[in-house]
């Protein structure tokens, strides 16, 4: 784990070709509301905030869930969701203080970004690098 | 890791994982209604029954739950032999002789054949197996407030002295995770009703959506250590909060000069 996905707000247009590309890698069918990552108004003109969970440090999800769904994957830095634990409670989707804790209301799951497992594909496509996946030094 | 036989292929387990585990991780269709992965196997729904032999048995064989059957190095397991199939049948039966009219039981007792039950049946039918999924879960989140109650023909799941329960927080995790969909729930507005008890849900300050229930949040906040004002806003607004927030973040840092 030593790599950090960084957001960096300035350098994002709002094309949103983040979350198409979440959620065609989640999703088969391709909806724009199975992201998990969201390109938002950043208050200023021409400003966009992809708003993404933040993989915080002691985070309120993992604090939140009663049955210890949410784990901490050491290989990629990222707090993964056991969907088969989750017993979709929903203490996590109102607790998150940044809102990156979703429901999908079509398959009943809670999901969060999990890196894609090492490799965020929105990372990839990215066409102002804005997103990017690179080791830091610790 | 040990080694196991399933359907005459060979396949990896970790030793004492349970059987069922390993099955569904190889893809194997075996039906089975009680288990979950959050609470501790209990074998009630006696559908995920499988052949297990090992070759110093002298070719006896055993039928066991898998959910409660630990892999062991040098099992041979069968999942889909006729003695299996004849066994779930007769317990799809019985099923259908208790809950005729629920479309979970009806739907996999079809895959097996069964459209009607050959047994009588029962007077007064519902939906609940009495597979104690509901009071695991609620034990296992820490607040019990239901349980198994009476025995024999009378038992069925209901809070203490079925009244109100007072220890339930309204987190819906019993009735969205009942097999059957036996657990009835009302969301009307911003009150949720379930087991006969009325709560009040949080709502988000700006659109007015409800989040989940008081109850549920002070707990959290009380025993998790979480700010109970994190609850009063849905997901969304969080999000918007965010996004201004780190667009502050973002216009001021460009403003510093490097």
């Amino acid at each position: 784990m030593n790599s950090r996905f960084i957001v960096t707000p300035i350098l994002c247009t709002g094309c949103r070709t983040c979350e198409l590309a979440c959620s065609f890698t989640h999703a088969k069918d391709g909806k724009v509301g199975r992201s998990r990552i969201y390109p938002l108004d950043g208050g200023f003109k021409d400003l966009y905030v992809p708003v993404v969970c933040l993989q915080c440090e002691d985070p309120a999800c993992v604090k939140s869930c009663l049955v210890d769904a949410i784990y901490f994957n050491e290989n990629t830095g990222a707090y993964e969701i056991n969907t088969e634990i989750c017993v979709r409670c929903m203490a996590c989707v109102a607790a998150c203080p940044f809102g990156c804790s979703l429901f999908d209301t079509q398959q009943n799951l809670v999901i969060k970004c999990d890196l894609c497992g090492g490799d965020p594909v929105c990372a990839h496509f990215c066409p102002t690098k804005a997103l990017t996946y690179k080791p830091i030094a610790i | 890791m040990i080694t196991v036989t399933i359907n005459g292929k060979l396949a990896r387990a970790k030793e004492g994982e349970m059987l069922l585990v390993v099955l569904r991780r190889e893809k194997i269709d075996i039906p089975a209604l009680c288990h979950h992965e959050a609470v501790e196997p209990y074998g009630a729904c006696r559908l995920c029954m499988v052949e297990i032999t090992k070759k110093e048995w002298d070719g006896w064989k055993n039928m066991v739950t898998s959910c409660l059957y630990p892999a062991a190095d040098g099992l041979i397991i069968q999942t889909h032999t006729t003695d299996l199939i004849e066994l779930r049948k007769t317990i799809l039966d019985l099923y259908l002789a208790r809950c005729p009219n629920t479309p979970e039981i009806q739907e996999l007792a079809a895959q097996y054949g069964v459209n009607q039950t050959s047994y009588e049946q029962v007077a007064d039918p519902n939906d609940c197996i009495l597979c104690g999924l509901c009071t695991r879960i609620c034990d296992r989140m820490g607040f019990s407030a239901i349980s198994a109650v009476n025995r024999g023909h009378g038992r069925e799941i209901a809070p203490p002295l079925k009244e109100a329960p007072p220890d339930c927080v309204g987190c819906l995790a019993c009735a969205l995770n009942c097999p059957t969909n036996y657990i009835k729930y009302t969301d009307i507005g911003h009150i949720r009703e379930i087991w006969g008890r009325k709560f009040e849900l949080l709502r988000d300050a700006r659109t007015g959506q409800p989040t989940i229930a008081r109850e549920f949040a002070e707990y959290l906040s009380k025993h998790r250590n979480i700010r109970q004002d994190y609850f009063e806003q849905n997901d969304e607004s969080h999000r918007k909060e965010t996004a201004l927030g780190l667009g502050k973040i973002a216009i001021w840092s460009r403003e510093v000069p490097q």
